[in-house]
């Protein structure tokens, strides 16, 4: 699973942690999340919405600034956890 | 591959990757074991020969000897992952490294050479002989006496409770310096099993802490008066720069790698599909509950760290704001350790939290912990700590 072309599953959860996007503008791979209203309490939330609606479980070690910096980079993180997942499935 | 004694000793630098190698080994026994030593109070004897296989008996062993030539934040990483395990366990081995300690700063000479490399070998469990009937459990004072003949100590000695005295292979032992000494020149004395002729009796059966197996020893016997360890009567200056620093240093790393790994447990179930169904994450309550667990658990662990700080580069462990912390270490380590269970079963709730079957054991933890405030009584540091506290006007706190 790919979520670099912002997946739009992964952008409706997103979105709604994200206070100051408004509905009608268009969100951008490296467009600052903490910029458009994702802050630290608001992305434990958004853990939360992932785990249940994506399925995917980020490893503490991904718990970083850097992971949450961007559409792009948080996409990038989940990737690469759901690979690790189907990976250590089949 | 497993790490065996046969194994040399590693660099200083590759120490801490090397215990967790060598703990790699261990810890899948331990766990194994536990349920099983709670339910039988039984003396966890396939955990000790996995650590005995895996050298790490020998952790404070310096290499020079065999050993490991770990330090104390070693023995807290180690003491940690093993009580995390079964609190027991690495009860009984934290205890044994604190008989060590005693040996290699204070042993002569011909004890070390004797002795070290045989507890490096993995071939010397020791025990801790210091409990004594009639004198309300203060270290530094006892009443049986050694008899010095020809170069010889003479031991008679009734124990009440000593850990782990039916699988120890040798004991350290306080005694009163000669039947002339007053009750406060104490003696510290190791003797082999096979010194000793050693009768036990008593039955085992605690809330908690089931497995450290404790019963009550008479011993017997007669060793080489160089096998005191300290000088003559001098009990005293071992307790205070090593056996006490190490003993409470050990104890809070148990109790705190015991209740780190119940919370844990506590975390992998919230966090779990089935946990996510029964728990609601967004509940204000359970997140300051789980804001305080592990404000507790930080809080311990900087006192641990500042007292490993202390002993590292103090001149004087005497000095009272050291003392200070080296008591309230335990009491607070000890306390804490006890209330994070507690509060992990209050959020657990009966299922996961109380049921004695419950996977995540959570009601064997608590039991354990129940006895940290009493393991060398809260009550007499604190006595202890008041009256320290009013001998430093200054109030000289870490920062």
């Amino acid at each position: 699973m790919t979520y670099s072309a912002i997946d739009p599953a992964f952008e409706a959860i997103l979105r709604r942690r994200l206070s100051y996007l408004p509905q009608d503008e268009v969100l951008r791979p490296d467009d600052s999340l903490k910029d458009l209203g994702l802050d630290s309490m608001q992305a434990v939330e958004l853990i939360f919405d992932i785990e249940d609606e994506l399925g995917v479980v980020l490893p503490d070690e991904l718990m970083t600034a850097q992971t949450f910096a961007t559409a792009a980079s948080l996409g990038a993180a989940l990737a690469a956890a759901s690979d690790q997942i189907s990976a250590g499935t089949s | 591959m497993t790490a065996t004694i046969s194994d040399p000793a590693p660099l200083a630098g590759d120490l801490a990757q090397d215990l967790r190698r060598r703990l790699a080994v261990v810890l899948p026994v331990v766990r194994d074991e536990a349920r099983m030593l709670d339910e039988s109070a039984s003396f966890p004897a396939r955990n000790l020969a996995a650590l005995r296989e895996s050298g790490l008996l020998g952790l404070l062993v310096p290499a020079d000897f065999g050993g490991l030539g770990g330090d104390l934040t070693d023995l807290v990483a180690v003491a940690a992952s093993l009580a995390g395990e079964c609190l027991s366990t690495g009860m009984i081995w934290a205890m044994h490294c604190q008989q060590v300690a005693a040996v290699v700063a204070h042993g002569s000479p011909s004890l070390r050479e004797r002795l070290l490399p045989r507890i490096a070998a993995g071939d010397v469990y020791i025990a801790s002989v210091t409990s004594e009937k009639g004198k309300g459990g203060h270290l530094l004072t006892a009443q049986a006496a050694l008899r010095h003949a020809g170069g010889m100590l003479e031991i008679e000695r009734d124990a009440p409770i000593v850990t782990g005295g039916q699988d120890a292979d040798g004991f350290l032992i306080t005694m009163r310096d000669s039947p002339g000494a007053p009750p406060h020149a104490v003696s510290m004395v190791y003797a082999d099993r096979a010194d000793l002729v050693i009768s036990s009796s008593g039955s085992w059966n605690p809330m908690g802490m089931r497995g450290t197996h404790s019963v009550a020893l008479r011993l017997a016997g007669r060793v080489d008066e160089d096998n005191l360890v300290g000088g003559p009567g001098e009990f005293r200056t071992v307790a205070v720069s090593t056996f006490a620093p190490v003993g409470h240093i050990a104890w809070a790393a148990c109790w705190l790698g015991a209740a780190r790994a119940a919370v844990r447990g506590v975390l992998e179930l919230l966090r779990s599909p089935a946990g996510r169904r029964q728990f609601d994450l967004h509940s204000d309550l359970l997140r300051t509950r789980l804001a305080r667990i592990r404000l507790d658990l930080d809080t311990v662990a900087a006192m641990l760290a500042q007292c490993l700080r202390d002993i590292a580069a103090a001149p004087d462990l005497e000095a009272v704001p050291v003392q200070l912390r080296i008591n309230g270490l335990k009491v607070l380590a000890a306390e804490r350790s006890f209330a994070v269970v507690d509060a992990l079963t209050e959020i657990a709730g009966l299922r996961h939290g109380y049921l004695r079957d419950a996977p995540l054991a959570l009601e064997r933890v608590f039991r354990d912990l129940r006895s940290a405030s009493l393991n060398y009584a809260n009550d007499r540091l604190l006595l202890a700590n008041g009256a320290l506290a009013l001998l430093d006007r200054g109030v000289s706190i870490a920062c």
